[in-house]
């Protein structure tokens, strides 16, 4: 018996296995048991595996969604980037249509003021301020447009210069500031006359033949007296300031600030009603001189 | 040997750990995993000792707590897909992974379906599971043989720690 025992003791200890765990299921089945303090100890023993495949796996989860995240969250910076470049072009596009508007509008009203006058509206092209040489803007219209020599160009401030050169497409205008331009003026409070010349520079220009006898004061404004036969009169050209009375003399000094920033012009307005007749020169100095003595 | 059990019990816990919470974030419920079967596969293929089959028991006393049903059910199952190991074991020489896998996924089947026919006996026909949960079964069973290799490549390791070598012949 002993002998059979040990030969199929594994046999029996399977049975004795199956059989006992299969009377433990049958008994438990229909009143199942709490859990056992060992079983309670072998459930939290796996907490910590649980929670670490949890956190694993969470974190490669948020790791990944981070870094797609991010990868999105790059393109749509990138997209965003290129928006706010745009918007900002447009912005500055809008900005200068702005001003373009406010200084269009200015010249509108200026040409509205004086109807009588015709105007040709032109672009500032090109720039040549060099005092060595004429103090010149370049125009975006010519012969080709009606512009002539001699033609008075003016902006909503004032007086800018006259037509010095003239071709198909394009015009050249003299500035007032340039050392040969000379326009005879009118002191607007006091109507006293003076000429005023250029001196290259663009922030000041010279009185000329101004009467020592003549009412004129800093801060006085000029305009054009319209005898020069080239500026319409009554035109804005600059103040009196830096008023020199010599002891001595026929004239008195000053300078004057021209009203009119050369630097910064973007479009003129062209007198084209005052046309100057064919071949007619700017008045010299020497002209000048003997109308202000007149 | 008794150590030997032991890990192999600690490694079918952790396994079961390993389960509970991957299964927190694949499936959603729709498919599960049973990765200490192949544990007492290995057991039923490898060894097929008395201790083995003891140790196939603790194993499937383990499943019975995580279960949360009627013990012993998990443990008589484990003990008989020990057994059932073991004869094929000794009728077909079972070797490489694919075989493996292939009864783990087989022997992972029959003991789900094993456990739904119990439970099934013993639960009143409204609470009895029905057998709808086949496909269920299958696909477990399916999950766990593609994953039974890995587990095999551990049982060895572990079984390798306590095998003694063989004195040589020329030794």
């Amino acid at each position: 018996m002993l002998a059979l025992l040990k030969r199929y003791r594994e046999l029996l200890l399977l049975l004795v296995l199956l059989v006992f765990s299969l009377v433990t299921y049958f008994a438990h089945a229909k009143r199942p048991s709490e859990p056992s303090r060992f079983d309670k100890l072998i459930l939290t023993v796996t907490g910590p595996i649980e929670k670490s495949i949890g956190w694993t796996i969470t974190g490669v989860l948020r790791t990944w969604q981070g870094y797609v995240g991010l990868r999105h969250s790059h393109q749509r910076a990138m997209d965003l980037n290129r928006q706010v470049i745009d918007l900002q072009v447009q912005q500055q596009e809008l900005l200068q249509l702005k001003e373009e508007n406010g200084r269009l509008r200015q010249l509108l009203g200026f040409t509205e003021s004086a109807p009588e006058r015709r105007y040709l509206g032109a672009r500032v092209i090109g720039v040549r301020l060099d005092p060595k040489g004429l103090q010149i803007l370049t125009l975006d219209h010519g012969s080709a447009d009606g512009v002539a020599k001699m033609m008075p160009v003016v902006v909503a401030q004032g007086v800018v210069g006259r037509i010095q050169n003239v071709m198909p497409g394009i015009s050249e205008i003299l500035l007032l500031i340039d050392r040969n331009s000379s326009v005879a003026t009118r002191v607007e409070r006091s109507r006293a006359r003076a000429n005023v010349r250029g001196l290259n520079r663009p922030d000041v220009c010279a009185l000329d033949y101004a009467l020592r006898s003549e009412d004129m004061i800093e801060g006085d404004l000029l305009v054009t007296s319209g005898t020069d036969g080239i500026f319409p009169r009554g035109l804005p050209v600059g103040k009196v300031t830096n008023v020199k009375r010599n002891g001595r003399g026929l004239y008195q000094a000053a300078d004057v600030v021209p009203v009119v920033d050369v630097t910064r012009l973007e479009e003129v307005l062209i007198i084209t009603s005052a046309i100057a007749p064919p071949g007619a020169s700017p008045p010299s100095a020497q002209n000048q001189r003997q109308e202000a003595v007149k | 040997m008794k150590l030997k059990a032991i890990l192999i019990v600690v490694f079918a816990l952790v396994l079961i750990g390993i389960q509970n919470g991957l299964l927190r974030f694949l499936g959603g419920g729709v498919f599960s995993l049973s990765l200490a079967i192949p544990c007492i596969v290995f057991l039923g293929l490898e060894d097929g000792s008395i201790e083995s089959a003891v140790t196939s028991a603790g194993v499937g006393y383990l499943l019975d707590v995580f279960a949360g049903g009627p013990k012993g059910l998990m443990t008589f199952l484990a003990v008989a897909l020990f057994l059932m190991m073991r004869l094929v074991g000794a009728a077909i020489d079972v070797r490489g992974r694919t075989s493996f896998a292939v009864l783990s996924g087989v022997g992972t089947f029959l003991f789900g379906l094993g456990a739904l026919l119990f439970l099934r006996v013993v639960s009143p026909p409204e609470l009895a599971p029905g057998y709808r949960l086949l496909p269920r079964l299958f696909l477990d069973g399916l999950l766990t043989g593609m994953v039974a290799p890995v587990i095999g490549l551990v049982m060895r390791w572990i079984d390798g720690l306590f095998k003694r070598e063989e004195p040589g012949l020329l030794s």
